[in-house]
């Protein structure tokens, strides 16, 4: 039998600093890894200890796979250390990520913030891959400052898309930033969609989940079309090592991406 | 299968249970203690066999090593939980980047179990043996191992499996099970596996006609029973239909688990000494140039248990530590799998350097 725990070796090919905080790894397993928007990696540092992440390259390229990571922590910092050549493990991909299927025919709102455009932008590129197969499709993304913005570039050159509907806000602006300035619920009211059927998909730090989440709500979208990419402790990835529970469910093997009226009764979800 | 003190589990002639369960029947077979010693010692060439030895008031587990008898069946559970032999407190799960499965030589053989620990693999069962991500350590310990359960003697202060509707009684998840009687046991065989160790070891088991052993198995359960039952009855426990019930509406009392968890030192000796407790961290470790990943207990008493790296923690206070632990019991696995995650085995009481004692705490839910 296969066993879990394990797992593959890896080769760091790349690494690009997008913040003083924020790096971007490629990596290149020795087997293949296909996985789906939203599902996620665990990432180790070997001999010193795995972290979970979603990676924030096209799931259609089973070959190489591109991580983000903010250095918050002992893993993380093993992990800004490394460099191309450097040999890593990755155990995956775990969880469900987001029901693609359920968005055809439908409008689709996607609002990201801070470290949460990372595995956004691996939804945006399987949305751009189904593009004619959904309605309207409008993005709102936020973060607080211009220099902490993630794929700026890239992000900057969707806006010429004529079928996206896109915002990008900074909670504080500087020199380079000509665009909006405030929260990302502020760049919320012009969404202009069915919200009766409409499906939205938010991922970022916490509280900026819980007030985009509400927002969306009072703009009319369903609890149960609103998806969240929920952040908990997770250690073995599959539903045993019990740190990530929320009420019923592991986030590690029910989600991480949930439904809000799934977890909407349960405490401590936003934190 | 919850009849009333079965002993005749032991003398009829077919399966009590068509179930999962199933407990085979051959003959009411008797087994002299010296018989157990030499079963044991010629055990150990294809297991590790661990037995119960006096440990200051109650009962230990190590390792049998050639010649030794100094062993004691019946009694009550030992101070270790059984799950320390199936779910390792310390476990190396895997190597370098090889989907191999680290393993020892030789499965375990568990002498002596009693009914609350056997319990408990209902609850690890359920965790560890899944068909997409099952635990092949776990896994392989259960398949291979061999489990020589036995009826409790005696009752400890801190026992209320009775509570549970459980019996101080082997009744399932057992090979073979010893019924202490004068001069040795009577053997119940539980499984195939344990059939098939009757069979090849037929020189030590032997059979018997005289009722007056069933007899005194049959009085020893019951007086156990009722003794326990006296125990419980005086904590004035939930009963088991209404455990998640009363859970459930006492969730948002936070005054109660605020004053439940007072005296709450962080130790985390309740979860590592439970039977059903089955959390665990990955750690990976990097010794003489060489890659392992274990998997170590762990404890959701312990502030850091669910905070994330990023500094949030959604169980950042103590008493809502303590009231996730009881909701995962008697709300959650209740919900999931159909099973109570308590045995009655009361470890956790008698391991509380706070005197925290789950009785009481489960007897609070009730007003």
């Amino acid at each position: 039998m296969k066993n879990p725990y394990s797992s593959i070796e890896t080769e760091v090919l790349k690494v690009t600093t997008e913040t003083p905080t924020i790096k971007t790894f490629l990596l290149k397993p020795k087997e293949k890894i296909a996985f789906k928007p939203g599902q996620f990696m665990e990432f180790s540092v070997p001999g010193v200890g795995e972290a979970p992440f979603t990676p924030s390259s096209d799931s259609q390229n089973t070959e190489t796979m591109e991580i983000t990571i903010v250095r918050v922590g002992r893993v993380t910092d093993a992990i800004h250390e490394l460099e191309p050549g450097d040999t890593v493990g990755l155990r995956g991909p775990l969880g469900k990520g987001y029901p693609l299927t359920k968005f055809i025919g439908q409008d689709i709102v996607v609002v990201g913030g801070g470290v949460g455009l990372a595995p956004i932008r691996t939804l945006m590129y399987g949305l751009f891959n189904m593009r004619d197969q959904i309605s309207k499709l409008v993005y709102r993304g936020g973060c607080r400052n211009p220099e902490e913005m993630l794929y700026r570039k890239e992000l900057e050159s969707w806006m010429d898309r004529k079928d996206l509907d896109m915002k990008l806000t900074v909670d504080q602006c500087d020199d380079t930033w000509n665009g909006p300035v405030g929260v990302v619920t502020t760049i919320m009211n012009d969404i202009d969609v069915d919200f009766s059927r409409a499906r939205a998909i938010v991922c970022g730090p916490p509280i900026m989940m819980k007030f985009a989440t509400f927002k969306l709500q009072e703009l009319g979208i369903k609890d149960r079309n609103i998806y969240l990419s929920m952040e908990k402790n997770m250690s073995c990835g599959f539903g045993k090592c019990g740190h990530c529970r929320i009420g019923p469910y592991y986030c590690c093997k029910d989600g991480p991406v949930f439904t809000y009226d799934m977890i909407r009764d349960y405490p401590g979800i936003w934190e | 299968m919850k009849n009333d003190v079965n002993t005749h589990q032991m003398t009829s002639g077919r399966p009590l249970d068509k179930g999962l369960h199933a407990v085979y029947f051959i003959a009411m077979i008797f087994l002299k203690r010296i018989d157990l010693d030499r079963l044991l010692e010629s055990l150990r060439a294809d297991y590790r066999v661990y037995v119960p030895r006096v440990m200051g008031k109650g009962t230990g587990y190590s390792l049998l090593r050639e010649g030794d008898t100094d062993y004691v069946i019946g009694e009550i559970r030992s101070f270790d939980p059984l799950k320390s032999f199936f779910f390792l407190g310390r476990e190396k799960v895997a190597e370098g980047f090889s989907p191999r499965v680290p393993h020892e030589d030789k499965p375990p053989c568990i002498v002596g179990a009693k009914a609350c620990d056997l319990k408990g693999f209902r609850i690890l069962d359920f965790v560890f043996m899944d068909e997409e991500y099952g635990d092949p350590t776990y896994m392989r310990h259960r398949k291979e191992g061999l489990i020589i359960s036995a009826d409790c003697t005696g009752v400890g202060d801190t026992c209320f499996c009775t509570a549970l509707d459980l019996n101080p009684w082997p009744e399932a998840e057992f090979d073979l099970n010893l019924s202490p009687v004068e001069g040795g046991f009577i053997v119940a065989v539980g499984s195939e596996k344990g059939r098939k160790l009757v069979e090849s070891h037929s020189d030590m088991f032997g059979e018997t006609e005289d009722k007056a052993l069933a007899d005194s198995a049959k009085k020893n359960r019951n007086d156990i029973r009722k003794r326990v039952a006296k125990n419980a009855k005086e904590k004035q426990i939930p009963s088991v239909d209404r455990l998640k019930r009363v859970m459930q509406k006492n969730y948002e009392e936070a005054d109660l688990w605020k004053d439940s968890s007072r005296d709450c030192v962080e130790c985390g000796a309740c979860n590592t000494i439970c039977p059903t407790c089955h959390c665990f961290l990955l750690y990976d470790q990097k010794a003489d140039g060489r890659l392992a990943r274990y998997r170590v207990w762990d404890s959701c008493m312990i502030n850091d248990f669910a905070r994330v790296a990023g500094g949030e923690n959604p169980r950042d206070r103590l008493w809502m530590r303590l009231r996730n632990r009881f909701d995962k019991k008697f709300n959650y696995f209740p919900e999931v799998a159909s099973e109570i995650a308590c045995t009655g085995c009361g470890r956790c009481i008698a391991a509380c350097p706070g005197k925290i004692d789950i009785r009481e705490v489960l007897a609070r839910l009730e007003v």
